[in-house]
């Protein structure tokens, strides 16, 4: 049976030393000894997170090639060349859905759209009112700071079905100032409306946080809530 | 789109229940009617209902975190009730506190904590 700890075991073999392979795969607790066909979407993200970590730890100067052969056997169909993400989510998806934000009323709208399409996908409850409270902050940080903007929801999908819901909330307004962001992910900024803890909050509820925000050219983020078993 | 949430007085306790979206007018005009009414009726407690609202994001933890504090300055206590389990662990998540108001589990067991069911 081509569980994940033979088939990883092979890629280690002789750059990694069988005692560390042994930790390694322990911290994996069950999945180290599941059938890498069998893995979830999810159990295939825990695997290869683990093994950046260790991986980059141990391996020093070749870890990224390793790290990239582990993701081509923990995910054969999504395979090709160059390193693959950590979690191979393809962006076929569905469409897309885009809602504009320019009033308090469009937070509401694009929550419950956002909550509603959590569920279709089969994210569980809580996970929806995550969905949906992230969602809620940004489009609420788009109406009080940049007046005007577009909330996009996409599902991604692999061969295995829905991978997980991205949220990209995005505006051309003024843009977060550095000295600012600073105090933001510092938890010290207030603001007059808020708590000043909106997009700190969204960063701790998904999964992947990614922003560009340019003084004077508006500000997108990126968050990535990832499906559940 | 002038509206404002009823205030339902039981005995010397004031009760909101919270069916709509709050916003920054309708949130302001609800802290001054409360504090209003807190003070005509001499109330002991204000309990804000929130079982029917589906996301608490970090702004209305600030809109039921200033009421809360408006409310103690009066010297009545404020309670939140029917905080829904997946918004609280999503409030947790999020590491935004609700410390300026009081919790119950229900409306029942809120007033029995300002003592009016005995």
């Amino acid at each position: 049976m081509k569980t994940v700890e033979k088939e990883i075991g092979t890629i280690l073999a002789g750059t990694i030393s069988s005692i560390t392979q042994r930790s390694i795969f322990s911290r994996m607790g069950g999945l180290a000894a599941t059938p890498v066909h069998q893995l979830t979407a999810s159990d295939r993200a825990a695997v290869m997170q683990e093994l950046e970590t260790s991986l980059r730890l141990f391996a020093r100067s070749n870890s990224s090639q390793l790290i990239a052969s582990c993701a081509r056997v923990l995910n054969p169909v999504a395979g090709g060349g160059g390193p693959a993400p950590a979690v191979a989510v393809s962006a076929a998806g569905l469409s897309p859905k885009q809602f504009p934000i320019e009033q308090e009323k469009d937070i509401a709208t694009a929550r419950l759209e956002a909550w509603s399409e959590a569920v279709r996908l089969g994210l569980s409850k809580f996970a929806s009112v995550k969905v949906a409270t992230a969602v809620s902050e940004l489009a609420r940080n788009i109406v009080f700071y940049a007046g005007k903007g577009v909330v996009e929801l996409r599902s991604l999908q692999d061969e295995r079905g829905v991978t997980g819901l991205q949220i990209i909330a995005s505006d051309q307004g003024p843009g977060i100032p550095a000295a600012q962001l600073d105090e933001i992910w510092a938890g010290t900024y207030k603001s007059q409306r808020g708590m000043g803890k909106g997009l700190i909050a969204v960063k701790k509820l998904v999964d992947d946080f990614q922003m560009d925000t340019r003084p004077g050219a508006g500000t997108t983020v990126t968050c990535l809530f990832r499906g559940e078993h | 789109m002038e509206q404002e949430l009823p205030i339902i007085q039981i005995r010397n306790c004031l009760l909101v229940s919270i069916q709509t979206e709050l916003h920054d007018r309708l949130a302001l005009d609800l802290q001054a009617a409360l504090m209003e009414r807190v003070r005509a009726v001499n109330a002991r407690g204000v309990i804000l209902d929130v079982s029917g609202v589906e996301v608490i994001d970090s702004y209305i933890t600030r809109i039921l975190n200033d009421i809360g504090k408006s409310v103690r300055f009066m010297g009545a206590e404020c309670y939140i009730v029917g905080i829904r389990p997946a918004v609280a662990m999503t409030l947790i998540e999020m590491g935004v506190e609700l410390d300026s108001v009081s919790t119950a589990l229900n409306l029942d067991l809120a007033l029995e904590k300002l003592e009016l069911l005995q």
